[in-house]
């Protein structure tokens, strides 16, 4: 992939006054869905700020499929930006709101009109549509901020948060609109602090702590680079505790934990690669396994790892 | 691309108009419009009741006098020789004047005050001792007198207070008001050049001024010339060059807002709090008349001045201050004024085209 099917930073940091956004940061990031993940002040707001123009870099470049963020009117064709901002121009209707939006961006009334009802259906917003947005609820708000950032069929999509004060059932559709739209070749960057979403919903995370990107790529990779911590493999089988008495024979092997149901044991190891290895050969020595599982490699786990408990519970 | 930049702008015209027209926040900038016809409209009461007065004044009155007869009264004219020559008055009245002297002793001196009017002019005599010791007319309220009236209310205080803090209120609220409100962003993330979102601002807050000021204006002049006598107010528009002088007032309030407007809409990208641009604003356009005349140049008074089409007389005993402020001592042209106003406009538009490039959204900082 060249750099112009890529959104990327080059060594950018942004500093408001003396208070650190985030500090060089280098990615590349591919088409799907892409996660922003880390606590509150973190860099994740600054970086889809940056990546929309709000703000300036301080120092470095970002360039969103061969577009610089400082021209609008190029980028904007291409990226679709829900911000976590919560204010709307008063006395704007839904429908306004986001037609206005495409009027401003130079189409005519019928398109923008089209266009603006369609978005709105996407996000079921329909009824509400006539309402003036100052008497939405914190979801409807929040879904007529996604049709506004749907409306003109973006090649990017960043969404801020964009699960806030939806219900279960709203959060359901909006991460299978968001999958669909990864499926047609969108980038789609989220930002999201609800990690079993991210993991539910990621192609890619970025994980970000005090301005820093700490890792980034596919969860499963970013878990196998992990290497100080042990993985964490769950395993059910008919004798666990034959299973355990073979596993310890393995040099690899530090812990194992059998289940209180008797048909389970999490094994600690720290050579993933010859755990598997070593059960394929017990497997063939007469012990029924059921599944195997690793049970430390999602978005929660790597994060406590890289960057500690305290955080992932902010 | 130009076609593109004109349906955005216009797109942003109309959204903008709403919230210029409707805010809340603006009911002071009418309230600053207003006055001035409020103004005008008390005179209009005042003088017609003046009039009507006069009017009955001089019905009651012996002889139908003119206004040469009330000026034929002079001092020393005895009580009888006035009434001789203005028959008995409509109004007459007596009171004493005590003095005492430093030896305690009580003089009276018996004066009588006669009020003459012929309809239109008002004499006042008043006799001391059966002599005529003071005399004094106040005229009719006429047009090209009152004209200077407009004029100075119209400089002194519609351009310089009015119209300027006006449109502070309008086109400082442009970036700033929704920088407030955390919506700048609505704009920002729209495919639109910021310059054009600029100019769209800037247009629109141009034509809330416009409409609100100019409106004012030309009900003021409605109002001023509506309180005279048909054959007064046509002699005044149609061979006194009041319609001229209408125009270009209603012109000078539209370059102000043009002039003013772009001062304001830079200095609301630039300040985070109002007080300060307006301050510095205010009194560089009064010290304009002390500057040297490279500097006046950059100023928005020094051409709306030369506009301006009635002078203000600063007849002996002004203040020097206030006749260097009401005096214009190096006027431009009528196409100078209007291209250095428009060019000084331009300038500072071109300027700000640059600061709103750069502007970031960053509400918490605010």
């Amino acid at each position: 992939m060249s750099g112009n099917d890529r959104i990327v930073f080059e060594d950018v940091s942004k500093f408001y006054g003396e208070i650190l956004g985030v500090n060089r940061v280098n990615l590349s990031i591919p088409p799907g869905v892409t996660s922003l993940v880390g606590p509150n002040g973190s860099g994740k707001t600054t970086l889809m700020n940056l990546m929309t123009g709000l703000v300036r870099p301080t120092r470095g470049r970002i360039n969103v499929l061969g577009v610089s963020p400082t021209e609008p009117e190029k980028l904007f064709k291409l990226v679709g930006y829900s911000t976590q901002f919560d204010s709307f121009p008063k006395g704007l209707t839904g429908f306004q709101f986001v037609s206005s939006y495409l009027r401003i961006a130079g189409s005519d009334s019928q398109t923008a009109d089209q266009l603006a009802w369609r978005a709105i259906e996407r996000v079921n917003l329909t009824e509400a549509a006539g309402r003036n947005v100052g008497g939405y609820s914190k979801g409807m708000r929040q879904r007529i901020r996604l049709a506004q950032a749907l409306c003109h069929n973006p090649k990017v999509l960043v969404l801020d948060e964009p699960m806030n004060g939806l219900d279960p059932l709203a959060r359901a559709e909006m991460i299978a609109l968001f999958r669909a739209a990864a499926a047609d070749g969108c980038y789609v960057i989220i930002s999201s602090h609800i990690l079993h979403e991210v993991d539910a919903l990621s192609d890619q995370v970025i994980l970000l702590s005090n301005g820093y990107v700490v890792a980034e790529g596919a969860i499963h990779s970013v878990r196998d680079e992990i290497r100080e911590h042990p993985a964490q493999i769950l395993i059910r089988c008919d004798r666990p505790r034959d299973l355990a008495a073979k596993m310890m024979e393995s040099q690899s092997t530090i812990e194992i934990k059998i289940h209180n149901d008797e048909h389970g044991l999490l094994i600690k190891t720290k050579d993933a690669d010859r755990f598997y290895l070593a059960l394929n050969h017990i497997a063939l020595n007469g012990i029924q396994i059921e599944s195997v599982a690793p049970a430390d490699d999602d978005v929660n786990s790597v994060y406590e790892y890289l960057i500690g408990s305290d955080e992932v519970a902010r | 691309m130009m076609k593109l930049w004109w349906s955005q702008v216009k797109s942003i015209v109309r959204l903008e108009m709403k919230k210029t027209f409707f805010a809340r926040r603006g009911l002071w900038i009418y309230i600053l419009a207003l006055l001035p016809l409020l103004l005008f409209i008390a005179q209009g009461f005042v003088a017609s009741h003046e009039r009507g007065s006069n009017t009955e004044m001089a019905a009651q009155s012996e002889k139908r006098l003119t206004s040469n007869d009330l000026r034929a009264v002079h001092p020393d004219m005895t009580t009888d020789e006035v009434i001789a020559l203005l028959g008995k008055p409509a109004v007459r009245f007596r009171w004493n004047q005590r003095n005492q002297a430093e030896s305690g002793e009580v003089t009276t001196i018996p004066h009588e005050d006669f009020r003459y009017s012929d309809g239109a002019n008002t004499l006042f005599i008043d006799f001391e001792d059966g002599k005529v010791a003071s005399l004094n007319i106040r005229q009719a309220y006429n047009l090209p007198d009152d004209s200077v009236v407009f004029a100075g209310v119209f400089q002194f205080f519609y351009l310089r207070l009015a119209i300027f803090f006006g449109c502070l209120g309008i086109f400082m609220n442009l970036f700033r008001g929704e920088i407030l409100d955390k919506s700048l962003h609505f704009y920002f993330l729209a495919p639109v050049r910021r310059d054009v979102l600029m100019v769209g601002k800037f247009l629109a807050g141009l034509l809330a001024t416009c409409v609100i000021f100019m409106t004012s204006e030309l009900l003021q002049i409605i109002v001023f010339t509506g309180q005279y006598s048909p054959n007064a107010r046509d002699l005044y528009l149609y061979q006194n060059h009041g319609l001229a002088h209408a125009a270009a007032y209603l012109g000078v309030t539209a370059l102000a807002c043009l002039g003013y407007g772009a001062f304001f809409l830079a200095a609301g990208m630039l300040f985070k709090n109002p007080i300060l641009p307006a301050a510095s604003i205010l009194v560089w356009e009064a010290a304009n008349p002390f500057l040297p005349a490279l500097l006046k140049k950059f100023s928005v008074i020094y051409y709306l001045k030369s506009l301006c089409p009635v002078d203000i007389p600063t007849p002996p005993g002004t203040p020097p201050l206030l006749a260097l402020l009401v005096s214009n001592s190096d006027p431009v042209s009528t196409p100078m004024a209007i291209l250095g106003i428009v060019s000084v406009a331009l300038l500072v538009l071109y300027v700000s085209s640059f600061q709103v490039r750069r502007l970031e959204i960053n509400y918490t900082s605010e």
